[in-house]
């Protein structure tokens, strides 16, 4: 389900008027001859850090594939510019839209809240409370680079789902520290885009030496090396491969030096050498023709509808951070 | 037809009864011959009345002023002044309606709305009569609209209805509770009987529980005169949230007769199990809000409200666990809550049905299967949904819970008339089918007595806090969680 937009409409909002104009527009579209409905499977908070370039509450949705992504998994989208600060006089500024997408026979709309918030967490929890349906999952997006900040606690109180991009990391080792301390918060699941990436080639390697557990795996030494600015999913695969080998097993060594060809990461284990590109995983092995597993063709808005529509912790992830961790 | 609206120049006139008429006027739903006559203490004249009454359309119509329908209602607006503490007091106002009815050629029909204080009903009613308000045989009908709250216990509740009674038969009486006269409440009867989806599932075969939530965001403003001797549990579950109750549970009724209808309602509220001693601990929180935000605003707790005593035991939000003890609904918990500076102002019933066999898409524990739910969204979202789980596009077998919703704003387009607009039409054309009948609201007492004298002894043990903003006391949580479920956010 990915309609085109057929039409856009907005009006400036209060904090606390924002369901009564999203009801007013809502009544504005019912009236028109074409027959909307309101399309909601989950709430999507989306974040962004505050910038100095961002004055209009519009600009505020500007560079995001919002529009896209609402397209194939229809929510309703908070997006939230947000400044920590213990007092303000204008703590909220708010304004309110629907989107509405596909043809005349079918069309849908979605709402979309911008808020922006200057103030302490306990009234940024209750005007997240107010604003999320409790009837439908809510995915907090994360658009900025964890390594600079972790996510503030009300979006882990009103969030189900926690999606971010490892691969924004400037520092992994500071990304990490925001993210590890989820990893046994029951409430919320982790959804990363780079470990999607990496999906292909986690899929090859298996192919190609069977589980981890087996004796394909044990005492072989590995070696990961990454392209630049790709430390973060060079680390996730580190994680994941120590996460189910034997505990004795050699550690693996991950190296911040430039892989070959285009590869985003290569791996060595023991003869068999693997790479990750932007187009898949290939996996070659001595006296044998290469392995081959192509990476999905999916956007960005893509990928984040396809983790939206999961709603089951993915055990796997949790695993390999949680063997970062240690 | 003659209007009368004793509490005229009062809040409830100006916010709600004013603006009603206007909008039935606008849709030319108001009788060809009328007058609306507002009373008070207060010596006014007319034409300071239609200033008062177009404040207040402007204010909280639904529909804003239109000039010409504005100069109709206006003519038909009038004040008269009484003093019912006076023997006499009504008389001047007799000779006045009088006059008004002959000038407009009205045939005496009339209805008398007291939106005023309970405490005024008894002394209203006995003037009405001594004044010879109310004809006995002459052909001329007299109906009496009664605000809630009626009682503040069984006790009083009975004194009110018996000093009514002494004046009105039972058939001239219109007991109000608004939310009967929302659209959403209508519309459960609707969906219920005119579909033949739903009501095959409405049984303990098929539901697991319901949890109706009626959730403010406000605090208690300016009421807190009357709140400190109410609570929630008087103010809100007692009348409004176990008529909702009784909507959603009552058996199909023969016909759309008034009594008919009421006569079900009444049988699911004598179907209550009664709580009683412990009983009462076990199944009912009750919480008081402390300062926290709202909407991102700070807000004083209860206590630091204006005209709150400063160890106020006033109840701000109640939660109950409910037995029906009927054939239908044997075993099936209902999960009430109400509350003020909860996060939200939202009034919902959900009916979630029972988990299907984990045999399938959620044999594996991990990978449990959301429930379906029925979702009726009263106010402010009106509409309802229905929670199904389908299965994600793509080669692998994913399910996730989607929702087929109705939502009025979008379906419909335009503005539903407010609830006060469709329950003064009612008692206008004489359907009582929306209003509460004298034994339904004694049963309602009659099964929220014994909370209150569990509450009255155990004093300030059993009542929690709660921040502002927050979705009640951690008890109420755990009343619902202890049997494995959770209450569903609006």
């Amino acid at each position: 389900m990915a309609g085109a937009v057929a039409d856009r409409v907005w009006r400036d909002s209060a904090p606390d008027a924002i369901e009564h104009d999203l009801a007013v527009l809502w009544r504005e579209l019912g009236q028109g001859e074409i027959k909307i409905a309101r399309a909601v499977m989950s709430n999507l908070i989306v974040v962004r850090a505050p910038a100095k370039d961002r004055r209009a509450l519009t600009d505020i949705v500007s560079g995001l594939p919002l529009e896209q992504v609402t397209a194939r998994h229809p929510s309703r989208t908070i997006v939230l510019e947000h400044c920590h600060r213990n007092t303000s006089d204008q703590p909220f500024a708010a304004g309110v839209g629907i989107v509405t997408y596909g043809p005349p026979a079918a069309r849908y709309g979605v709402e979309q809240i911008v808020v922006r918030s200057v103030c302490p967490e306990a009234p940024l929890l209750s005007m997240l409370r107010r604003l999320v349906r409790g009837d439908v999952p809510t995915s907090v997006w994360w658009t900025e680079d964890l390594s600079d900040g972790a996510p503030f606690d009300p979006l882990l109180t009103v969030g189900r789902q926690l999606v971010y991009d490892s691969q924004q990391w400037k520092d992994v080792r500071r990304g990490l520290s925001a993210i590890l301390p989820l990893v046994d918060n029951h409430r919320i699941d982790l959804a990363d885009l780079n470990w999607r990436r990496l999906a292909p080639l986690r899929r090859a390697l298996l192919h190609a030496r069977g589980p981890l557990k087996g004796d394909g795996w044990r005492n072989v030494t590995i070696e990961i090396s990454h392209a630049p600015g790709q430390a973060a999913i060079a680390a996730l695969l580190g994680g994941w491969l120590r996460s189910e080998r034997p505990p004795d097993a050699p550690i693996v060594a991950v190296e911040p030096r430039v892989a070959e060809r285009d590869a985003l990461i290569a791996v060595t284990v023991a003869d068999m050498a693997a790479i990750l590109t932007a187009r898949g995983a290939e996996v070659s092995m001595p006296s044998e023709p290469p392995l081959v597993v192509a990476a999905p063709r999916e956007s960005h808005a893509e990928a984040i509808a396809a983790e939206m529509r999961s709603l089951s912790p993915d055990a796997t992830l949790l695993a390999a951070l949680r063997a970062l961790r240690s | 037809m003659t209007i009368v609206i004793f509490g005229g120049a009062g809040d409830l006139a100006h916010r709600k009864l004013l603006p009603a008429l206007y909008n039935l006027n606008l849709d030319g739903l108001l009788p060809p011959r009328v007058a609306i006559v507002g009373v008070g203490r207060k010596p006014t004249t007319d034409d300071q009345y239609r200033a008062f009454a177009k404040d207040g359309i402007e204010k909280f119509s639904r529909r804003p002023i239109d000039v010409h329908a504005w100069e109709t209602f206006a003519a038909a607006l009038f004040f008269g002044a009484a003093d019912i503490d006076s023997p006499e007091g009504l008389a001047p106002l007799g000779a006045r309606l009088d006059i008004i009815e002959h000038e407009r050629g009205l045939n005496g029909d009339r209805i008398y709305y007291l939106a005023i204080p309970p405490t005024l009903f008894q002394p209203t009613v006995k003037q009405l009569a001594r004044s010879r308000f109310v004809p006995a045989s002459d052909g001329k009908t007299a109906r009496v609209i009664v605000e809630k709250p009626i009682g503040r216990d069984l006790a009083s509740a009975r004194a009110i209805n018996d000093a009514i009674a002494d004046v009105f038969e039972e058939r001239q009486i219109y007991r109000i509770d608004h939310y009967l006269g929302k659209e959403t409440v209508q519309n459960i009867l609707v969906m219920r009987f005119a579909n033949s989806i739903f009501e095959p599932l409405f049984n303990q075969k098929y539901v697991d529980h319901v949890q109706i939530t009626v959730a403010e965001e406000e605090g208690v403003g300016t009421r807190a005169g009357y709140y400190e001797q109410a609570g929630a549990l008087r103010d809100m579950m007692q009348n409004h949230i176990l008529q909702l109750l009784a909507m959603v549970a009552m058996e199909p009724p023969h016909s759309l007769d008034p009594d008919v209808i009421r006569d079900e309602r009444l049988e699911v509220l004598r179907s209550l199990r009664h709580l009683e001693g412990e009983d009462v601990d076990a199944n009912v929180v009750r919480g008081q809000y402390a300062g926290g935000f709202i909407a991102g605003k700070p807000v004083p707790g209860y206590r630091n409200e204006k005209n709150v005593k400063s160890a106020s035991r006033t109840e701000t939000y109640v939660a109950l666990r409910v037995s029906i003890d009927n054939w239908r609904w044997a075993g099936v918990p209902f999960f009430l809550r109400t509350g003020k500076r909860l996060p939200k102002r939202a009034s919902e019933i959900s009916v979630h049905l029972k988990d299907v066999p984990p045999i399938l898409f959620n044999a594996d524990p991990s990978a449990r299967l959301d429930p379906s739910i029925l979702s009726i969204r009263i106010q402010p979202d009106e509409g309802f949904s229905l929670g199904i789980n389908s299965k994600v596009p793509g080669p692998h077998v994913q399910v996730f819970p989607v929702k087929m919703d109705f939502h009025y704003g979008s379906t419909f387009g335009g503005t539903s008339p407010e609830a006060y607009e469709r329950l003064l039409l009612d008692v206008i054309a004489g359907d009582a089918t929306l209003f509460m009948r004298r034994d339904a609201v004694e049963a309602a007492w009659q099964w929220v007595m014994p909370i209150l004298d569990r509450w009255e002894q155990r004093g300030d043990h059993g009542l929690s806090s709660y921040p502002a903003g927050e979705w009640g006391p951690a008890d109420g949580e755990q009343l619902i969680q202890t049997t494995g479920r959770r209450w569903l956010a609006p």
